[in-house]
């Protein structure tokens, strides 16, 4: 018996089934194309604008000046980069005066100077808006005002040197505040350098009222940032070093190489108790007294005592813990400049085999006014910003050669050829 | 009388403003029974619309014949930069261009009247090119974040090329004709972009002035700063020309095959704009108030008399048709534009002299030649009723080079579906087309800075009605 085997019918589709079938393309034909939503935003520091006190504005030794300023962290910074800085170059000894030292009239122009502003003729803007003198209240509002010079204004005139120059001398031209010029400059990448001196003035003088409170130091420094922030510009913000971690406070245990008596000779002599710090002015004086063999009262602003540090302290962590705050809320990058300066404090700077700078007073880091660094200082500091930028953004920006910035920083020939390792009061 | 409101009507018609939905800036859809199937028409020909689609056609339509098509279109253009400058807020769904204002009803007009058994006349009024790209999503004071970052490559255009052409067609013999159109073309252009841009054009006006803003800075590197303080701009040139163009075509019906085949062509234009050429500045540089009050920014880009050239494609059309099928027309054609013969506008500037304004800015372009294909059929049910489908498929002349606000063109497909209504000596017609753009990826590096490169994905609808009267016999 043959079987036969029935070929199966083949399948044909309903026409309701093809109806749907020719829908369901015809869905898929209009229906767009799921897309693709990667962008890349790359990084650009073309307008590269800082705003800052002393610090980032190169402020060293006893007045912020030329030679300096062109070896601040943002000049070295910008010249990594590959990006114009114009700055407000200034002649000869500089303008300002460095807080806990005598201050002197304001005398423009001073020794040495012409027209004081050494870009002559002035760069039409600058892109380092730091004033030495600038609290972060006065970054909001504190403008240039005519006459250019004030003999009884001399963060006045700072200011007016710095933000309103050449504006002051034409006609009816735009005289900003250091935010409003910032925002002016559409920066592409910002840098905030400001706190600093509210706190380094009180440390320096002894004086914490003299410190911003943190209430005022919040609503100045979200509006600074609220500011930058309308310029779409990248943000970077530095957190406040410890005014006490630099080479303007020394401890009484530690002044021995200055003045070459112990922390129990200090005690005996000037009643200096274990926490208490040193100014330069203090060491100078108590150095003074040893080689005379005269003992005497110290000077006023010899000494910071260990209250005063501590409110200090306090304070700075304090405003380091709003800044992180509002550096988080507003999406800017930070770079923590207290912890170098703590570094700096615990273990100095090695910049080569031969070089290596410390915190002490006349260590290197820092320049005759104990608390501003000198160039190879500042280059530290723009190796550090430069390489957070790096794993931020991606970039390649080389590194400083700090070993070469040291053969000429006035800071660094400050150091004494040959420390005493041993002696004792004689 | 009521013809004459009806001319009227049809007439006030054909002054609205035009969109291309076809190649680059092409404009097929001029037919609403042609687009039904697909736009393959040439060796169809049956209708008015013959004059442009294949002007040999009115040759075997008799009496006198007037015809209107609408078309209305709602483009949707997406764009999804891939490298934006910093700052930047993309929009979830990218940048929306759109075609101003949104539904364009494009209008043409076509009269042929028999003069005897083998001469046909004819008067056709239509826009066979014509754009009305819109990537503006900003004003000029906003914050650049928000704004549309292709924008320094263009951010409107609009063109209308009107083509007026009266046509004269000859029966060779009772199954072939030619027909000859010389026309009338009247074009407009209006283009707008902004200009100064930090990343590009800005920084050759920052070089010019690198030493005196930035005494002792390096010059490449102030000039870089420079661009970025500069106010933006936005230069917009708007202009007119007129220019003669021809329309030929050859039709040849084979009675025993049933097979007509086809051919037409119309000739690429040079157009040789005179107009106005003007820019607008933003009032937030911080430069502007330094300027001498001899040099403002105004001074340096005034209002100025512009000249440009501006060419369109020779279009070259070859169809084949056959009704061997009863009740039933199949049809394809096949067109060929040279768009290689746009390569760039240039736009020529009157003042110059103390100005910021160059001599010449020229726009490049760089077009490649197109090919169009389309197929279709049409199917009469009954004496007064008809139905259509057809297929198009569009190579975009557009290189990856020149896709942008102005072009967010790709090459694409379309199906099409129609039908038509006789009653007494009126037809009413429709279509529907759905235009499907291949999505676009672009990746050009000298378009890097002006921030054109990105997905493109698009879409059109298109619907049309149409008019046809026969009057006479």
């Amino acid at each position: 018996m043959q079987t036969v085997h029935r070929r199966p019918k083949p399948r044909v589709p309903s026409r309701k089934l093809q109806l749907a079938r020719v829908s369901a393309l015809l869905v898929l034909f209009l229906l767009p194309a799921p897309l693709a939503r990667a962008q890349v935003s790359f990084f650009d520091p073309t307008n590269f604008v800082v705003m800052g006190e002393g610090l980032a504005a190169g402020m060293a030794d006893f007045g912020l000046r030329s030679v300096y300023q062109e070896k601040s962290f943002p000049a070295q910074m910008a010249q990594q980069m590959d990006v114009a800085f114009p700055q407000p170059l200034i002649q000869g000894a500089g303008i300002g005066s460095a807080p806990g030292f005598p201050s002197l009239p304001v005398r423009l122009p001073g020794p040495d100077q012409g027209a004081v502003r050494k870009d002559f003729p002035p760069q039409l803007f600058v892109f380092n808006l730091s004033v030495p003198g600038f609290r972060v209240h006065d970054a909001l509002t504190r403008r240039p005002s005519p006459p250019l010079v004030q003999k009884q204004d001399e963060l006045q005139s700072v200011t007016n040197l710095i933000l309103g120059y050449p504006s002051l001398i034409l006609k009816d031209k735009p005289i900003w505040t250091q935010a409003e010029y910032a925002k002016a400059m559409r920066p592409s990448l910002v840098l905030v350098e400001l706190g600093y001196y509210d706190v380094l003035e009180a440390a320096a003088t002894g004086d914490p009222s003299r410190m911003t409170s943190v209430e005022n130091f919040r609503a100045s420094y979200s509006d600074v940032l609220k500011a930058v922030r309308e310029t779409d510009a990248a943000l970077i913000v530095l957190t406040i070093p410890d005014p006490l971690d630099t080479a303007y406070f020394t401890p009484r245990d530690s002044a021995f190489q200055n003045v070459r008596a112990s922390g129990e000779d200090l005690q005996a002599l000037y009643n200096l108790q274990p926490g208490d710090l040193l100014t330069p002015n203090g060491l100078t004086a108590i150095a003074l007294q040893i080689d005379a063999n005269e003992f005497g009262p110290l000077p006023a602003g010899s000494v910071i005592g260990a209250d005063v540090a501590a409110q200090v302290r306090s304070r700075v962590d304090a405003l380091n813990q709003v800044i992180q705050s509002l550096a988080q809320e507003h999406g800017a990058l930070v770079y923590d400049l207290h912890g170098l300066f703590a570094r700096v404090r615990d273990s100095g700077l090695v910049v080569s085999d031969t070089i290596t700078l410390t915190r002490d007073y006349l260590g290197g880091f820092y320049s005759l006014n104990g608390y501003y660094p000198g160039a190879t200082g500042h280059g530290l500091i723009a190796n550090e910003v430069l390489s957070l930028l790096n794993g931020t953004f991606g970039t390649s920006f080389p590194l400083i050669d700090l070993a070469q910035v040291a053969q000429d920083d006035p800071a660094v020939r400050f150091i004494p050829l040959k420390k005493p390792s041993s002696g004792e009061l004689q | 009388m009521r013809l004459r409101i009806l001319l009227f009507i049809l007439l006030a018609c054909i002054a609205v403003e035009q969109a291309g939905f076809g190649s680059a800036f092409s404009i097929r859809e001029l037919g609403v029974r042609a687009q039904g199937m697909g736009g393959a028409f040439t060796a169809v020909a049956d209708d008015a619309s013959a004059l442009f689609f294949n002007p040999a056609g009115i040759a075997f339509q008799n009496g006198l014949q007037l015809e209107m098509d609408s078309l209305v279109v709602v483009g949707l253009f997406r764009f999804f930069p891939s490298i934006t400058p910093p700052g930047t807020i993309v929009p979830e769904k990218g940048y929306h261009g759109s075609v101003s204002p949104k539904f364009i009803p494009v209008g043409n007009l076509y009269l042929t009247k028999t003069v005897n058994d083998r001469i046909t006349f004819g008067l056709g009024a239509f826009a066979p090119f014509g754009l009305a790209a819109n990537f503006t999503n900003f004003n000029d004071g906003d914050p650049a974040r928000g704004k549309y970052p292709g924008r320094f490559a263009g951010t409107r255009a609009r063109l209308e090329v009107f083509w007026l052409q009266p046509t004269i067609a000859f029966k060779l013999s009772p199954n072939s004709s030619v027909a000859v159109g010389p026309a009338f073309i009247h074009t407009h252009l209006f283009y707008e972009q902004s200009i100064l841009s930090p990343y590009d054009d800005g920084k050759t006006f920052g070089r010019e002035v690198a030493g005196q803003l930035f005494p002792g800075q390096n010059p490449a590197e102030a000039a870089r700063s420079i661009a970025r303080l500069l106010p933006e701009g936005r230069f917009r040139l708007a202009g007119t020309a007129n220019s003669p163009g021809i329309n030929i075509g050859y039709l040849y019906r084979h009675p025993g095959t049933r097979t007509s085949i086809g051919f037409s062509y119309r000739s690429g234009t040079a157009h040789h704009l005179k107009g106005k050429a003007s820019f607008a500045f933003t009032d937030d540089s911080a430069i502007a108030p330094f300027l001498p009050e001899s040099q403002t920014i105004e001074d340096l880009f005034p209002t100025q008399d512009a000249s440009g050239l501006f060419q369109t494609p020779a279009t070259y059309n070859i169809g084949v048709a056959n009704t061997s099928l009863p009740g039933t027309t199949l049809a394809l054609d096949v067109t060929f534009q040279d768009y290689h013969r746009f390569r760039e506008l240039p736009i020529n500037f009157t003042q110059t002299s103390e100005t910021a304004t160059p001599p010449e800015r020229k726009i490049q372009f760089d077009f490649r030649n197109s090919v169009v294909v389309s197929g279709g059929l049409e199917k009469r049910m009954g004496e007064d009723m008809a139905v259509r489908a057809g297929f198009v498929f569009d190579h975009s002349p557009v290189p990856d080079k020149s896709t942008g606000p102005l072009f967010p063109d790709n090459s694409r497909f379309s199906f099409t579906v129609g039908a038509s209504k006789r009653r007494g000596n009126t037809e009413f017609s429709v279509f529907y087309q759905a235009m499907k753009f291949f999505d676009r990826t672009t990746n050009v590096a000298e378009n890097n800075n002006q921030f054109t490169n990105g997905l493109y994905d698009s879409f059109a609808h298109l619907a049309g009605v149409g008019l046809r009267l026969y009057i006479g016999n």
